[in-house]
């Protein structure tokens, strides 16, 4: 080891990344077929092919945002807002989570606003909403729920849940207390502070994007809320 | 309300995917075997897939059988680039306007998203791919590229005024693409000599929300108006806040350049290769700057790095090898040149290369004290001069002056230098750069005397066919212009006088359909020699008008 240079990580950190992502859309697909042709039954196997689904995407989710943070971090990252179709937007998010869905048996409502447009980064919002609703999966009863609709000049998109909700102290506290490994409930926070970070990405004069937490909505449980001006 | 699986199958054109063929390019088995099974699930004939595991076998692929739609892994490992796959495709005809090319790419990167070149896929896809989101995306760019089909013919035939008129009445019924018709059509402004209105319309976006390409837009008139301070200002503050914005980072070099601020320049050059090191225009720019300002090693590099860059790709140009030359020239290593420009001599085979090439070798021979090969490669290269009529851009016809000059054939070189002065005899840079030569060469007094001369004669030349217009003898009038465009076939100036009066005369006695073409030539060719001119548009329009009749 004495010729090499002081190891750095970061080197192969993209090309890791990217290499992993080929195994696991391939491992995903693979699952994904293997449920649609299994009958949805009581039967122990199935309930752990739906649960190895869970884990992958859960995996794909979270190489993306550190990939994203690291090139955030170095002035990597293209980021390039584009006009964006709501409704399209919806239906290519929700797809990556049907499967999962399905195979759980949750049902799933979407509410759209009517004949709407927003301009925003489609990849890096695209990944927040499908990392929240692959979260609310693991915390709902049987039902999620995507809302986007205007509200004052920005976008705002929900993903509510059925469930128990989150913790007080996480609503109140709100980004802040979204940092740091929380071992005992396996959340390393990585998934809100990614999304805290896009959100502020996102900005129009004056007003930043934001992120926010709520227990209730039209389904009684947890909320997401992602709000893009 | 909709509840979650008729969602996911909503608006999906199933018979254009069963009717459509495919061919998908990916170096990993899986990732083919993978969008194969996806292509099938959204309802393709297994018969109308195809894979390619490489740039060469999708080459072949592509040249045996029509494909509608391609699906493409951006890294295909060693060799070429999915982009670099697009680009050989699109150049040799492969493929074809309604082809719908979609890029698979397991990261967004700067330079799968935001590549600088030319040609660009219709759609950019991060794994994984899934059923919905690929049917969803082939509708929208069938339906896009139909939507657009007229304004891309109207741009490529440069017939702006109706690529405008298009892009208006399209954008008043696409809310989907509204944005992008704005920003083409304020383009086209900006190409035709509309600025004003393309200002007044990146100010009104500007008002509402933060758009870089609007803020490059009022960044790209200050150039074209040659406030590059201002422009700087804004670049500078528009990277700022867009770190990975490639061409704010492009202007902004441009701007520093002509500010005389090289070291600026080089430094924003750096960061915009850290954010996108596979650009080798880029690179060529690195080294034109470096050799410039003299730092010899590093431009070698830049321009060495330009041809391995370009290695697989069909774009590639003379400039790096030509750069290159010089730059090895410089450093008194005049075989290594050679050995450049016969290698850049193979790849291309065309008058103006092989001018510029003549050119090179001369000047490197002079540089380096080789009198005897010098004035033998400057006869040469006059020889050539005689035999064809093409002359390269500025800078480099001006450099094969000043060999002409110093090796020996000097009526060439003035008259070389002549033509320059009077196809731009009002502009001042070129006038500093044709004194420049002659001080260098110790002619300083005959060069005043000639930029003198020039000058007068290019003016006196368009003012007889003016006059003669004036008294509605516009036959005699046409027959001057004609001959002043001989001698000076690039001064705006006069190509525009020219069309003028040809548009004068038809107006009064009619349109014919030879002086029709003519005029509609000369205009395009001030167009393209100085896009910022703002009579263009107001000829263009009396031009349709007698189409029109």
């Amino acid at each position: 080891m004495s010729h090499l240079p002081k190891p750095d990580a970061s080197l192969f950190l993209a090309s890791s990344v990217h290499d992993m992502k080929n195994s696991i859309s391939v491992l995903q697909d693979t699952i994904r077929r293997l449920l649609a042709k299994a009958a949805p039954d009581e039967s122990g196997e199935y309930h752990e092919m739906s649960q190895m689904l869970y884990e992958t995407q859960r995996i794909n989710g979270n190489l993306i945002q550190l990939l994203t943070l690291y090139k955030f971090g170095h002035d990597l990252y293209p980021f390039n807002p584009e006009t964006q179709e709501i409704a399209e937007f919806a239906r290519s998010a929700v797809s990556h989570v049907t499967p999962l869905l399905t195979s759980r048996q949750i049902g799933l409502e979407v509410e759209l606003e009517d004949d709407c447009y927003w301009e925003f980064d489609t990849d890096l919002v695209n990944g927040i909403v499908v990392h929240a609703m692959n979260n609310a999966v693991q915390y709902t009863k049987d039902a999620l729920r995507l809302q986007i609709e205007t509200v004052d000049d920005a976008l705002e998109i929900r993903i509510e849940d059925n469930g128990r909700g989150f913790p007080q102290h996480m609503v109140d506290d709100g980004i802040a207390a979204m940092r740091g490994v929380n071992f005992s409930t396996g959340s390393t926070g990585l998934g809100l502070y990614f999304a805290a970070v896009v959100a502020q990405m996102h900005g129009n004069r004056k007003e930043r994007g934001s992120i926010r937490l709520e227990n209730g909505g039209k389904l009684g449980g947890g909320c997401f809320i992602l709000r893009l001006p | 309300m909709i509840s979650a699986t008729t969602f996911g199958g909503a608006d999906i054109d199933t018979q254009l995917i069963a009717k459509s063929t495919f061919l998908v390019i990916d170096d990993f088995l899986g990732m083919r075997g993978m969008l194969s099974s996806v292509l099938r699930n959204c309802g393709a004939n297994p018969k109308s897939i195809d894979t390619a595991s490489n740039g060469p076998e999708a080459i072949q692929q592509l040249a045996k059988r029509r494909y509608d739609i391609v699906l493409c892994d951006f890294n295909l490992g060693a060799g070429q680039n999915g982009m670099q796959v697009l680009e050989e495709a699109k150049h040799k005809s492969l493929i074809g306007p309604s082809c719908c090319w979609i890029m698979v790419t397991a990261e967004k990167t700067v330079d799968t998203v935001m590549g600088t070149a030319e040609v660009q896929p219709d759609a950019y896809l991060i794994k994984p791919v899934t059923e919905a989101v690929l049917t969803a995306r082939i509708a929208k760019i069938k339906a896009k590229k139909e939507a657009f089909v007229d304004i891309d013919r109207a741009i490529s035939a440069r017939d702006f005024l109706k690529a405008i008129r298009l892009c208006e009445e399209r954008a008043a019924v696409d809310k989907a693409n509204a944005i992008e018709l704005l920003r083409i059509k304020c383009d086209l402004q900006m190409q035709s000599g509309q600025s004003d209105k393309a200002r007044q319309t990146y100010e009104k976006i500007l008002a509402a929300r933060d758009v870089p390409w609007a803020q490059l837009g009022l960044a790209r008139i200050h150039q074209q108006a040659g406030r590059h301070d201002a422009a700087c200002q804004l670049l500078e503050q528009l990277i700022e806040q867009n770190r990975s914005y490639l061409d704010a980072y492009d202007s902004l070099a441009e701007s520093y350049q002509a500010l005389g601020e090289n070291e600026k320049a080089e430094t924003i050059l750096d960061r915009a290769v850290a954010l996108s090191p596979n650009s080798h225009s880029r690179q060529r720019i690195i080294g034109e700057l470096a050799l410039k300002t003299g730092k010899l090693d590093r431009a070698e590099k830049a321009f060495r790095k330009t041809l391995k860059l370009a290695e697989h790709s069909v774009r590639k140009t003379p400039d790096a090898y030509l750069g290159l030359a010089r730059t090895v020239g410089a450093k008194a290593d005049p075989q290594e040149a050679l050995n450049v420009l016969n290698q850049m001599d193979k790849l291309f085979d065309n008058d103006e290369v092989r001018l510029r090439s003549k050119s090179v070798e001369g000047y490197v021979y002079h540089q380096n004290g080789l009198a005897r090969q010098a004035a033998e490669a400057a006869r040469d290269l006059a020889s050539m001069l005689d035999r064809s009529s093409v002359r390269p851009e500025p800078l480099a016809t001006r450099e094969m002056a000043e060999l002409l000059l110093v090796a020996g054939n000097r009526d060439k070189g003035l008259a070389l230098l002549r033509t320059e002065v009077m196809n731009n005899p009002d502009d001042v840079r070129t006038v500093d750069a044709v004194q420049a030569i002659f001080r260098k060469v110790g002619l300083a007094d005959e060069g005043s005397n000639l930029v003198e001369t020039s000058r007068k004669e290019a003016g006196e030349l368009m003012n007889a066919g003016i006059l003669l217009a004036r008294d509605g003898n516009y036959t005699d009038a046409i027959e001057r212009m004609r001959a002043a465009l001989e001698r000076m076939p690039r001064n705006v100036r006069l190509l525009l006088n020219a069309a003028h009066i040809m548009l004068s005369y038809m107006e009064r006695d009619g349109s014919q359909a030879a002086l029709l073409r003519e005029t509609k030539r000369n205009l395009l060719a001030a167009n393209q020699l100085s896009p910022s001119e703002p009579r263009f548009v107001e000829l263009m329009q009396r031009l349709e008008a007698l189409q029109g009749r």
